[in-house]
């Protein structure tokens, strides 16, 4: 599940990749000052472990800045900022692929000196591509819902034997066919995000984050050392050669990511000169003060993000709407943006405003405590037992005691369970875990409205384990509507079936309490410069470089 | 934590009691401290709600985050837009400021006292009592009753004190505490009372078991088995008096130490449940915040410092006051 961080012109991005216009938002690079240095180490922190470091599995924004650094697709969004960050460019790929079929096949030319990391050391395969693909099926990987759509993929999902039929790999020929089963079109965007890396045939099927002879890359630096709970070293990767502007070479010589700086600390480092740079935002409450003390080192960006507690519709109380309903009135979205240190916008919509017309604004949920009361007794839900999860990196533990008093105050009989936030997010992603109410939020995969609503709210999607859809809303009904939709052009009028949904969503079935757009600030060594911001990457390791 | 206690029988009595007042009586420092301690318990308790009424009628857990105070003709926010609360101030509301989620702190620290005293007191009291039943039966049975709670009890000695409180705070944290029909919620407060009174259970019983076994030697005891009292009747009405004293002194020494243990717990996320105001709780939930509102972990440790010293000073007192060896300087 992609948390965390992620930003960027989001608003750009969407207007070009969802056709729409809209008004444009910051993105983009930090303190860029002269031309590039190479080489030096970037000291980096993180507050815990990244979930994984396997891209079949990673669904964090942490995970998806390192291996967007080690490893590499067929094709990438461009490592740009801003709009340009939207925009899908050849990566492993010697140029787009031919799309034929009404849009239903699509053929990739593999570039033949692309190579992998030590010890495999050998060109990549349009059958590791393959490979890759139809792991993600054996590892119960969180992005299986981006690559169904594939002719024989949900046979594959089943069987897990023989293959996926719809995808031809030609190692002779250099070539990779994907058949789809119906016109999608998002399949790009699927291909470009971290699931679909290239993994050498014969990766296991299970987690290879701490398996190094199998932590194997293709992009510019490799992930030499890795100690859960201690450090995470990148260094250069010795088989890397460019093979496009859009494929950096990096200019850092290595990166050292020292694990377990939480976010209070991280800022005390920063600003001592002992840390260059932090995974996570700046902690709310110091912002006001570093933007004083360290104006030219903090900077701040707008994100494609909806940050909102998902009720689960399969457990009591919440398997009734009028106690999901009850939640969305008797939250202050204001009052926890607040809690965010006012680092975001309030919101009741389940899609963020970056996505150009499919966002219509609605208020079908105004501040109502006693209504929300109301609507508890009506549900005979009174002193129902609630447990709100949320993990412990400040301040999601602020918003759920929020959330906790503000059931107690409706009727329900609250208690919070916080977990350590790099087994929150499996733990939640998994129907083991079952939370009945939870911390959850959202930020692009790729730019269009789909990656919200097919994504976190397609019934068709539910899984036992990487499950997006923490609310386990399924409505038949709004299930086809979004399957109608994927079928359709980008543009308007698919646009405007995502805000029709976005509205009915929250209308009739409520299994969201949506209540912020969040932004990302970041408070970085004033030596470091060369910081980018992608829509769907988030911060670009390899444009970073340090000055003297 | 040791408990150091000289093995010399205390007999008891109403000439012993009374001198011990007054010894009591004329150490200053003890007065002072149990004048805290009765403050502390009166502010705590009893004065709490009447605290409340004048700050505003917000209790402990009210959430106030788009709340407003006036001061000075000013319409102050008790959470800035940018997620700042309230300072300290000389107003009755929000006298020592508000914490992020717009809850009173004097609030909280007044209610987070009586569940941290009460947390304190009960399991202090079930650390004793657990530890007197088994430091009575060994010390006086002796034997291999005696090896058997003997080498029990170094096992717990054996793990840290706070390792192995984390360790059992977070084993029950998780499914909760079932003892046969009996099941005691994860969120329950005896989980913290229970695991902090079982770690401390040999740091007590092993200085009682010592004196239980010196005593048993004595000529009163030999007197009371002579006249076919049975050995509860001696552990009871024989024994028991003759530790009271000593007890008293480690209870009081005890109180203090679970206070820090449980405001550790909580800092640590496995003491008392997070939505419950402790003085560890609001330590640990105002921890984030402590460049920006110092207030909101300053007063709560002030609190628990202030409790623990004057309870160990009234300790040590109680110590003295009750030691034999006193008398002669007294006179």
């Amino acid at each position: 599940m992609r948390r965390a961080a992620l930003v960027v012109s989001v608003v750009a991005a969407a207007a070009l990749a969802a056709g729409c216009g809209g008004s444009g938002s910051g993105s983009g690079s930090g303190s860029a000052s002269g031309a590039p240095v190479s080489g030096g180490t970037l000291r980096a922190g993180i507050p815990d472990n990244p979930d994984y470091l396997d891209p079949g599995l990673s669904y964090t924004n942490e995970g998806w800045e390192i291996l967007e650094a080690t490893n590499n697709g067929l094709v990438t969004f461009k490592k740009a900022a801003g709009g340009a960050g939207a925009q899908i460019v050849p990566d492993i790929a010697a140029a787009m692929p031919a799309v034929t079929d009404g849009g239903r096949t699509y053929t990739f030319h593999v570039r033949p000196n692309v190579m992998f990391s030590p010890p495999v050391s050998r060109a990549v395969k349009p059958s590791d591509f393959k490979f890759s693909i139809e792991r993600l099926f054996r590892v119960d990987s969180g992005g299986l819902a981006f690559f169904t759509g594939i002719q024989g993929a949900n046979a594959y999902a089943k069987t897990r034997k023989g293959g996926i039929s719809g995808i031809v790999a030609n190692d002779a020929k250099g070539t990779i066919t994907f058949h789809l089963s119906q016109p999608d079109g998002t399949f790009l965007d699927y291909m470009a995000t971290p699931f679909a890396f290239v993994l050498p045939t014969g990766t296991p099927s299970k987690d290879i984050s701490t398996l190094p002879q199998w932590r194997i890359a293709t992009g510019p630096y490799e992930i030499s050392k890795y100690v859960p709970k201690q450090q995470l070293v990148m260094t250069r990767n010795p088989n890397f050669h460019q093979w496009t502007p859009d494929s950096p070479a990096g200019h850092l010589n290595s990166i050292s990511v020292q694990i377990g700086i939480t976010p209070e600390q991280s800022v005390n480092e920063i600003a001592d000169g002992q840390l260059d740079w932090y995974f996570e935002s700046v902690p709310p409450d110091r912002l006001t003060e570093l933007k004083a003390r360290y104006p030219s080192q903090v900077h701040l960006f707008t994100r494609n993000n909806t940050t909102y507690f998902s009720m689960n519709e399969r457990l009591a109380p919440f398997n009734k709407l009028a106690v999901r309903q009850a939640v969305n009135y008797a939250i202050s979205r204001p009052a926890l943006v607040k809690i965010f240190g006012g680092q975001g916008t309030p919101t009741e919509n389940i899609l963020p405003p970056g996505f150009g017309s499919a966002f219509q604004p609605h208020h079908l949920y105004p501040h109502d405590v006693q209504k929300a009361r109301e609507l508890i007794q009506q549900a005979g839900a009174e002193g129902a037992s609630v447990t709100v999860w949320g993990h412990n990196t400040d301040p999601t533990p602020k918003a759920v005691q929020y959330m906790a008093g503000v059931l107690n105050s409706i009727g329900l009989h609250a208690t919070v369970k916080t977990e350590d936030e790099s087994v929150y997010w499996p733990t939640i992603a998994s129907q083991k875990g079952d939370p009945q109410i939870a911390f959850n939020d959202w930020n692009e995969d790729y730019p269009e409205s789909q990656d919200w609503l097919d994504v976190l709210l397609n019934g068709e999607h539910i899984v036992n384990v990487g499950n997006n859809d923490a609310s386990n809303t399924n409505v038949p009904a709004y299930n086809r509507m979004i399957d109608a939709a994927k079928r359709m052009p980008l543009g308007p009028a698919r646009n405007a079936i995502w805000a029709k949904l976005d509205e009915l969503y929250m209308k009739n079935d409520a299994g969201w309490a949506p209540f912020m757009n969040r932004q990302w600030p970041k408070f970085v060594s004033p030596h470091l410069h060369g910081l980018v911001f992608n829509g769907t990457y988030f911060e670009l390791l390899p444009s970073m470089w340090l000055s003297p | 934590m040791t408990v150091e206690i000289e093995a010399v029988a205390v007999p008891g009595g109403r000439g012993g009691l009374a001198l011990a007042w007054r010894r009591l009586r004329r150490n200053p420092a003890a007065l002072v401290s149990a004048a805290m301690l009765i403050a502390i318990l009166l502010a705590c308790f009893p004065l709490a709600p009447v605290f409340v009424h004048l700050a505003c009628n917000h209790g402990p857990n009210d959430q106030n985050i788009q709340g407003f105070i006036h001061q000075g003709g000013h319409r102050i926010p008790v959470v800035r837009a940018d997620g700042t609360p309230i300072g300290p101030g000389l107003r009755t509301c929000y006298m020592l400021g508000a914490d992020a989620n717009g809850r009173d702190l004097a609030v909280r620290i007044l209610y987070g006292g009586r569940i941290s005293l009460f947390v304190g007191i009960t399991s202090a009291l079930l650390c004793v009592a657990i530890a007197l039943v088994l430091g009575l039966v060994a010390g006086y049975t002796g034997g291999i009753v005696d090896s058997v709670v003997g080498r029990l009890l170094d096992l717990i000695w054996a793990f840290p004190v706070y390792l192995l409180a984390v360790a059992l705070a977070t084993t029950l944290a998780v499914g909760g505490l079932s003892v046969g029909p009996l099941h005691v919620s994860s969120s329950s407060l005896a989980i913290p009372i229970v695991v902090i009174a079982v770690v401390f259970v040999p740091y007590v019983a092993r200085p009682i078991r010592g004196q239980v076994l010196s005593l048993r030697r004595m000529e009163f005891v030999e007197a009371a088995v002579a006249t076919g009292a049975g050995p509860m009747r001696i552990m009871l009405f024989e024994l028991l008096p003759n530790i009271a004293s000593i007890t008293l002194v480690m209870l009081t020494l005890i109180v203090a130490n679970n206070i820090l243990v449980e405001a550790a717990l909580s800092f640590l996320g496995v003491g008392v449940p997070v939505l419950t105001p402790s003085w560890g709780n609001i330590i640990e939930q105002g921890y984030s915040s402590i460049v920006t509102a110092p207030a909101l972990t300053v007063a709560p440790g002030i609190a628990i410092m202030v409790t623990v010293v004057a309870l160990n000073v009234l300790g040590d007192a109680l110590r003295d006051a009750l030691d034999p060896h006193a008398r002669i300087r007294i006179r």
